[in-house]
């Protein structure tokens, strides 16, 4: 253990690796801070939430239904109050404003008018889920998806029957209700495509970074700072490289939970999750695009996160060992490093190679590239090419295989070289 | 102790030694010869930093890579090119190696105050490398060799880097450390290791050239060394005739160590020959190659 502390001291010593780690726990400050200017407005849902429950019910719908009607007579009741005219709706109120009508109504009536608005349309929202949800047709859905990559032969009938299966999984879900949860409106915020997409790439980004450059630098110390001689004709002799590799994996979980302590408490500490943690991921509410995001599992959003966090920190593992390998052929961490970056993205264009009739153009879509670079899309079937339900599953099972035998190979092969 | 039987080492079709067989036991070996060799192949081979392409090198009977950590807790080794942390102390930095020794932490601690005061740094101990001369890492280096306290404490050239007091500090270190231990030590310099080797090994044309004491490699060329004053005119016409093995200046003319195998002529003074007539004399197509 003393050696790997030993180990794990070179590089959370090293200037650039101290400097990065700072730069980019700045940048998603700053990211997450700057784009916060609707922050307050998903408080309402927040307040839906723990006012109604998480669940939506036709009760609660009922209930929330009669509340709106009494806000709808306050908001009549301050108008009369102030103009003498009353509206049928809170868009006639709104479209007949104008701007010298600012002054007429006090901060606190507008905070009520922006409340009661967004509320109408969490409420609009709700009430078309059933409609909107028996319009998605998954069989057409395939289709598309076919003619758009371009896919014949046996690849369109893998993704057809995927599709075939998502579609079951549609419907148990509707059948559950797990999609009538309250979460934050997906067109007008994008919040998962935020946090998921943008605030997760990021991170993962950085990560990857320096999980790189410290494996890199850790396994290759050695040798640049000649001190290779001394240190494998010791006692610990060759078996040292296996103290690194573990150091390397400790790096990288070091970096991987400082990045996500920061960042996710930067994150939750400016958008309110309160009453959301439990609703489900799959919420018919986080829909931003064409396809709703809906899960292959009932899983919560805390799930779900914990899931994803989960995903990026094997994965930063998995690349951790797999710069590990590199280094112990290239001993040089700029080497290392520009090995590293040409294989990451061989990895995640390799199945645009692939021929679209046949199956290979999945199988190159399990790499780990291709993975990290969606963390939006984890565990989801509505995931275009790579909507497989195991995808995250395999792709990190097989990796694990395929590291485990490299690193082997690679310990192997150290053993038996020659160190000048 | 360590027999090295019929080892070659080869990189591709060229070879750096040739069939070497030697034997060593407790005390001090010099091996002696000139830069590229092969000193540093065999002493890296002996590191099990290398292995043979042929041949085995045995410590008491068993293989030293089938020995594994087994041989290397015996071993302290001062590679010619001993790197460093610049950043580090020498304290930190023999505390890192202490614990690739597995020496507890505890004991480390006062094995390197001990060490670093027998090579004269306790008092910079605490200070980063990077303002360190040559000399001070050099002695670094001669430490960290001797953190596990080896029985066999290999040293590649360790005196380079360091001035004229510091390398009689270590003559007198190595002769304090070679009475329980064996000591190899690889060198061009003849006088680091005239004094205080027992036996002297050479190396040319990548085998075993002489293994044996001082006085027995020096009774090679015994009577057949001298000096003799000669006028500067003279020096190039007896360059050509004979082996010069030094020059001086000595009023006025020169004075001359050479070589001559037959009937000397009778200004000539007989000398007594030292290891580094031999040395000189042995490699002095591959001295004249270098100068």
């Amino acid at each position: 253990m003393r050696i790997i502390f030993h180990e794990c001291k070179k590089a959370f010593t090293s200037p650039i690796l101290v400097v990065l780690i700072l730069l980019f726990m700045a940048y998603n400050m700053f990211l997450i801070f700057s784009n916060s200017y609707f922050k307050e407005e998903l408080k309402v849902v927040n307040e839906l939430a723990e006012t109604y429950g998480v669940k939506m019910t036709d009760e609660s719908l009922h209930q929330f239904q009669q509340d709106l009607q009494k806000d709808f007579a306050k908001l009549n009741e301050i108008t009369r109050k102030h103009t003498a005219q009353e509206f049928s709706s809170i868009d006639e109120f709104l479209n007949t404003l104008r701007y010298e009508d600012r002054d007429l109504y006090t901060e606190k009536e507008w905070a009520f008018f922006t409340q009661y608005q967004l509320k109408e349309m969490y409420f609009n929202l709700a009430k078309s889920i059933d409609s909107e949800y028996d319009r998605m047709d998954w069989k057409r859905m395939a289709k598309s998806e076919i003619e758009m990559y371009g896919l014949s032969g046996s690849a369109a009938k893998i993704l057809q029957n995927e599709y075939d299966k998502f579609s079951q999984r549609f419907e148990e879900m509707k059948e559950n209700r797990e999609h009538k949860t309250w979460f934050f409106a997906g067109k007008p915020y994008k919040v998962h495509s935020f946090l998921f997409r943008t605030v997760f790439g990021h991170l993962i980004f950085e990560a990857l970074i320096l999980i790189v450059l410290a494996t890199a630098l850790i396994t290759n110390y050695e040798f640049e700072n000649r001190t290779n001689l001394v240190t494998y004709s010791t006692k610990r002799g060759r078996r040292l490289m296996k103290d690194k590799l573990a150091a390397s994996l400790l790096m990288a979980t070091a970096i991987t939970a400082f990045l996500f302590v920061i960042t996710l408490g930067t994150y939750f500490s400016v958008f309110d999750y309160s009453y959301l943690w439990e609703s489900s991921i799959s919420s018919a509410l986080n829909w931003e695009y064409n396809l709703p995001y809906v899960s292959w599992w009932n899983l919560s959003f805390l799930a779900f996160l914990l899931l994803s966090i989960l995903l990026v920190y094997m994965c930063m593992i998995l690349f951790s060992a797999i710069t590990f390998v590199i280094s112990i052929f290239v001993k040089n961490s700029y080497f290392t490093f520009f090995l590293f970056t040409a294989f990451f993205a061989m990895a995640y264009m390799m199945n645009g190679f692939m021929p679209q009739s046949s199956m290979l153009i999945f199988i190159a879509g399990f790499n780990l590239s291709l993975l990290v670079m969606n963390p939006h899309m984890f565990f989801m079937g509505s995931g275009g090419l790579m909507m497989f339900k195991f995808y995250e599953m395999i792709t990190v099972g097989v990796w694990m295989m395929i590291v485990s035998v490299l690193c082997i190979f690679s310990f192997k092969k150290f053993n038996k070289q020659e160190i000048y | 102790m360590i027999i090295i039987k019929d080892v070659s080492k080869q990189y591709g079709s060229f070879s750096v030694l040739n069939n070497i067989n030697l034997e060593f036991i407790n005390g001090v070996y010099g091996l002696l010869a000139p830069n590229g060799a092969g000193k540093t192949t065999l002493i890296k081979m002996l590191a099990t930093l290398i292995s043979p392409s042929k041949g085995e090198i045995l410590y008491c009977g068993e293989n030293i890579l089938d020995m594994d950590e087994g041989y290397r807790t015996l071993l302290g080794y001062l590679p010619q090119q001993f790197g460093y942390y610049k950043n580090y102390s020498p304290k930190q930095y023999l505390l890192y190696l202490a614990a690739l020794k597995g020496i507890g932490k505890k004991e480390a601690v006062n094995i390197i105050t001990e060490l670093l005061d027998k090579v004269a740094l306790s008092d910079v101990m605490n200070k980063k490398m990077k303002k360190f001369s040559g000399g001070m890492i050099q002695r670094v280096g001669i430490a960290q060799a001797l953190l596990n306290d080896p029985k066999i404490l290999i040293l590649d050239e360790p005196t380079a880097g360091l001035d004229p007091k510091e390398r009689a500090r270590f003559r007198h270190l190595l002769s304090e450390l070679a009475r329980d231990r064996l000591v190899i030590i690889s060198t061009h310099i003849v006088s680091d290791i005239e004094s205080i080797a027992n036996e002297v090994i050479m190396i040319k044309n990548q085998q075993i050239l002489y293994k044996d004491s001082v006085e027995k490699i020096c009774a090679s060329l015994e009577g057949q060394v001298y000096e003799a004053s000669i006028r500067y005119e003279q020096l190039d016409e007896f360059r050509t005739r004979y082996v010069v093995l030094s020059e001086k200046q000595e009023r006025g003319n020169m004075r001359v160590r050479f070589i001559h195998k037959e009937k000397p002529e009778t200004e000539w003074q007989p000398v007594t020959p030292h290891l580094e007539d031999v040395f000189l004399y042995e490699y002095r197509d591959e001295i004249e190659v270098e100068v």
